[in-house]
Order: structure tokens, then sequence, then C-alpha cells
């Protein structure tokens, strides 16, 4: 009888740590993007996209306010100057002054490269869609270097509109995600997105530099460097319309 | 009446006095009608299997579309019943089969690939036997029911995304107010089909499901309903007009896509061409066996005319033996063809050849069809223009005069 209660007081013990480490999963990473994202940003950033017979680079400058609204627009080269796209909730619109045309993405499209890069419009419409349609859970906790980082998988929801089998995300406890690696449905690795290099800037400690690659093609990658970035800062809503898109009031 | 019983029997005898050059006659016959009966068989044949893999990838003999569908199936161009007062109708209307479907471009994406394809949303229990999939023959299995999670793709698709059953896919769309509409989707099952283009095209989900992805509500893009019989189904489309006639268009197969539709009429034009150019080739040697035949015999012409044969008779005899001659040859190469049919009515498999035969939308297996009208009209062809065609010598052997006849030497 006694060891039936003690059991029981276990498995309940056990079921209630489960229960609150799939919170702090959850809220790992919700920390994790949100300290990426902030309250509203405003960064500029170099984007290079290599490949083994030729390397271009762009620079760019990005807000973002709230979950869902961005906008990127390129500075360099010149002769892509002016290319912006403007992403609010789902929908993602982009516009080229040699057209001068704004078009929106269509859902076609979304699974398709952004500016030529490895990160498909998807990555970059929807980044925050980690959080709440993947169930998340900690793999393991490791020190390195004075720093805690967790190792969280995520598996989407069997309705979510996402392809992979699982993530796997490493984030330290200062929510900086050091690596996040992408996984098929066979559980084979297939691209990752690497912090090469952690600092600090904008008042807070990020990813400087991060890299896509996939495993198929390792000699094919882009690369995404931040060189300034200004957090928490007041950004008026009119940032993040069709109008500012197509003709930029900065 | 007594003087065609003579006639047929000199006609006889004579077809067999030179039995060397008539068999040869009959020979060429016999392989000309083989060839007229035979070959439309397999035209048939391959044109039926063409008009029935068309029509199967659009499944209904009768379909209601919004009128503007056909130029841009969108989701924007719906039907706009709702489903299920569609279904009270169309139920109670005894037809042998009908279904409603929502039917959209999508965008199919796995870990590896995305391609465009059509999701047609589906109630598995209305589509049994209309659409060509086999459920029977589904590698996992069908849909089984209208609100269905899981999604149905092709073999062909499958090696392209790299994926499988149990694995998941993601379905992009776009619902009416142009939002992207996207939802995760298991797969459970991969079809085969005959031509391999639809395994690449179609991605089928449940009805309900697809509906709630695009937040369309209860309505459906398609409407279609199955006839007795593809080259007849006027009494369905009547009845269909009927039934819906609020802002939608009701059109027969034949209008949804001329090009079939078309070619079955071509068809029938054709295969009367090929009897006929069969035939002009035959009639050469005819006409030619014909002359000789009487060239021969002008003694005994002429003396036929003195003892007082009218000359309509000898021009009877003549057409007669030419008459005789056609109808043995062609019973002889009907029997050939239909015997020719038999060991092969099941199909022919033509799998060495089946890419091509698929780039002109043909399955690899063509099954000949001999139709007896084909028949009969091969025949009735043959005959009418025989008879023509033997005119011209048997005029001439009536127009001897017998003393030059007789004389001739």
């Amino acid at each position: 009888m006694n060891k039936q209660l003690l059991l029981t007081a276990v498995t309940m013990l056990l079921a209630g740590t489960a229960q609150a480490q799939e919170r702090d999963a959850t809220s790992i990473v919700r920390d994790a993007v949100n300290h990426w994202r902030g309250l509203s940003s405003d960064a500029v950033m170099t984007m290079v996209i290599h490949r083994p017979d030729w390397e271009r680079t762009m620079t760019m400058r990005a807000w973002t306010k709230g979950d869902d609204r961005s906008l990127v627009r390129v500075l360099e080269p010149t002769k892509d100057r002016g290319n912006g796209t403007l992403t609010d909730d789902n929908s993602m619109w982009s516009f080229s002054p040699k057209v001068n045309r704004v078009i929106k993405i269509p859902s076609s499209m979304m699974g398709q490269s952004w500016m030529g890069s490895d990160f498909s419009n998807k990555d970059v419409a929807r980044a925050d869609d980690i959080v709440d349609q993947y169930d998340h859970r900690i793999l393991g906790v490791e020190e390195a270097d004075g720093v805690t980082i967790y190792e969280i998988e995520s598996i989407p929801h069997e309705d979510a509109a996402v392809v992979w089998g699982r993530e796997v995300l490493s984030i330290r406890d200062d929510h900086v995600v050091t690596t996040h690696r992408f996984y098929d449905q066979d559980g084979e690795l297939v691209k990752t997105l690497t912090s090469l290099e952690i600092g600090e800037m904008g008042g807070r400690t990020i990813a400087l530099r991060q890299r896509m690659s996939k495993e198929e093609t390792p000699e094919e990658w882009t690369e995404i460097a931040v060189e300034s970035v200004d957090y928490d800062i007041d950004l008026p809503d009119s940032l993040f319309t069709l109008s500012n898109l197509r003709n930029p009031r900065e | 009446m007594h003087m065609l019983a003579v006639l047929s029997r000199l006609a006889w005898r004579n077809l067999w006095r030179n039995h060397r050059r008539t068999l040869i006659m009959l020979l060429a016959i016999i392989l000309g009608t083989w060839a007229m009966i035979f070959m439309t068989a397999l035209m048939r044949g391959m044109v039926s299997q063409m008009v029935a893999d068309g029509i199967s990838s659009l499944p209904g003999h009768v379909q209601v579309h919004h009128p503007d569908f056909r130029d841009d199936p969108s989701v924007a161009n719906l039907i706009n019943v709702p489903d299920s007062e569609i279904a009270e109708r169309f139920n109670a209307a005894n037809f042998r089969q009908w279904a409603s479907r929502v039917r959209v471009p999508a965008v199919i994406t796995s870990e590896y690939d995305s391609r465009g394809v059509t999701l047609v949303g589906v109630d598995p229990a209305l589509e049994d036997g209309l659409t060509f999939v086999d459920y029977r023959e589904v590698e996992g299995r069908f849909l089984e029911s209208a609100d269905d999670k899981g999604v149905v793709i092709g073999r062909k698709l499958a090696d392209i995304l790299n994926t499988e059953v149990g694995k998941r896919i993601v379905l992009m769309s776009q619902d009416p107010d142009n939002e992207i509409a996207d939802r995760g989707f298991r797969v459970v099952g991969l079809f085969t089909a005959s031509v391999k283009a639809f395994e690449e095209q179609f991605v089928f989900a449940g009805k309900t499901t697809t509906q709630n992805m695009l937040r369309i509500g209860d309505q459906v893009s398609e409407i279609a309903v199955l006839g007795d019989d593809y080259r007849d189904v006027e009494a369905e489309f009547q009845k269909t007009l009927e039934l819906i006639n609020d802002g939608v268009t009701v059109q027969r197969w034949t209008e949804v896509d001329r090009f079939l539709g078309t070619m079955l009429g071509v068809m029938d034009g054709f295969v009367l061409v090929w009897i006929v150019v069969i035939f002009l080739a035959l009639s050469f040697g005819l006409v030619n066996t014909l002359v000789m035949a009487v060239f021969e015999r002008v003694r005994e012409i002429g003396l036929m005319l003195a003892l007082g044969m009218r000359p309509k008779d000898i021009l009877g005899q003549i057409i007669l033996e030419s008459l005789l001659l056609l109808a043995i040859g062609l019973a002889l190469g009907s029997a050939l063809a239909w015997a020719t049919v038999q060991p092969i009515r099941d199909g022919i498999d033509l799998s060495m050849v089946s890419e091509g035969m698929e780039m002109m939308g043909v399955s690899s297996v063509l099954v000949p069809e001999l139709l007896l009208s084909d028949v009969v009209l091969a025949n009735v062809v043959v005959l009418i223009l025989g008879f023509f065609a033997s005119l011209s010598p048997a005029w001439r052997a009536a127009q001897y005069e017998p003393i030059e006849a007789i004389t001739k030497v």
C-alpha cells in the first residue's frame, strides 16, 4: 500500500516536472524570438550569398515592429538599391524601383528563395511561427564557456504549414540562438542556421553573424551579418505601409 | 427471275474459269477489307482511350461551374449555391452518379521540393468510380471521408517531392481574399494513374478539410454528373440544367474539352475516308481484272449476243461477276479482321513505347474496338463503289456489235 502511494507520488511528480519543462521550453523559444526582434528594431545588415563560382554581397536596412510587421530595403549594391520587402501578418509584398511596381508575393512563391538567398520568402515572412505552431521540448542542457545552452526540440503541429519533421534549436540562457537545425521527416539534417559570431550590439547580446547552409550543398551558403542595430525605438505605423514601400520617406 | 438465276450461274462459272487470277484478286480484296476493319478498330480503340482518359482527368460527363471558372479556375469563382443545397437537389434527381468538389491551383511543398498542382477537395463516398483513381489500387489508403485530414498524391509526385506515405507535406493556396491559405497534411495514400501526367498534377484532400483551409465555408467549385454513355449525355445535361440555373454554366464534356469532343466527331469521318482510300487502291485491281475477263471473252460475248441475249443481260452478268468476287472477298476479309481482333481484345501492351504514347495523352494499353457499324460501313461502301467501278467494263462488253465480236481474232 505504502509502496503504491509512493509510486503514485513519484509518477505525479515526474509528470509535473515534464509539464513544467514543456512550458519552459516554449517560453525559452519565445524569449529567444522576442530577444532577437525586440518590441521594435532598426538594423543595418549585410547579406552574403555564396556559391561555388560566385559571391554576392548586399547591404540592407531592416525595421521590425511587434510580431508581424517588418520592412527590408536594399541599400547596396547600387543596382539593387531601393528593392524592398514588406511583411504584415502572413502577407508579403515586394517592390522594385526598376519596374516601379509593388507585387504581392503569391502563396505559390512563398517557398521560393528570398532575394536569391538560401532563405525562403516564408522564412522571412513567418519567422515567429516557430513559437505557436510547434510543440517544444528540452532535449538537454549543457554548460560551455560559462553560459548555459538549452537544446530544444520543436516538432510542428499536425496541421501546421511546416514541412520539417523537427527542428532543433540551441539557445543560450541569454536568449541567443546558437544553432537552428532543420531535420526532414526521416530525421536527416537538411539545413542549419548557425551563429558564427555572438557579441554585444544595440544594448543586447545577439548573434552578429549567422550562416544558413544546406547539408546537400555545403559549398552554398548565405550569411547575414548585423552591422548596427537599435532596439525598442519608436517606429511610426506609417513605416509599414505599401505607400512607404513604394516611396520611402526618411 | 429465271434470267437472274441463269446469269448468276454464268457469272459464277466465269469467275472460276481463270481461277488463278480470281484468287489473286480475292486475296487483294480480303487484305483490303481486313485492313479497313482491323485498322479502324485499332484507331477507334485509341481514340476511345484518349477520350476516356481525357474525360477521367475532368471526371463527369456534365459539369457545372461558375461562369468564369473555365478562364480562371481559382477560388474566387465558386458556385454560389451552398453545397448542402446542391446535395439535396442532386440526390433527389436519380443520377447514375454525381459529385461536387473543390478544385483550386495549389503549391505542394516537402522538405526538398515544391510543385504546382491542382488540389481537388473530394467527398470519397461520392467519387468512387467517378475519378480515375482506383481506391483499391492506392498504396496506403484513399481518403475515408470528406473531413479526412490526410492527403492522397500521385506516386510520381511523391518521387519528385521525395516523400512517402506517413510523411507530412504542406499545401498552399489562396483564400477568396487573396490571403495565403495553407495547412500541413499527412500523406495517407499514393495513387497510380494510367496517364502518368495525372500522378504529377492531382492532389486529393477531404472536401470539408479543403473548404476549411481555403475559408470558403460550404461552397464548391465544380459539380460533375456521370451519364451512362459518354457519347450521349443529353438527358443528364437537360436534367442538370433544370436542377441548377442560378448564375452557373452547365456544360457537356464535349464543351468542357472541345479538343476531345471534336476528335470523337472527326473520327467517324476519318473512318469513311480510310475505307474509301483503301477501296481506291483496290478498284484499280478490280477494274483491271474485269477488263481482262471481258477482253478474253469478246468472241463468246459476240456469240451470246448473236444468239439473242440482250445487252443488258451481258451488263448484268459482268456486274454480277464483280459483285460476287467482292462479296466473297468482303466476307472472308471481315471474318479475318474479326479473327485477328479476338486474341487482342483485352488490349495490346504498348508499355515499351509508353513515354511517347503519354505525350499524346494515351495510356499504354491499346484496346481495339470493333464496331458492327464500322464493319457494315466498310462492306456497304465497297459493294456500292465496286458496283460503279465495274460499270465501265460491263458497259463496254454490252456495247459490242455481235458480228464484229464474233469475227474478232
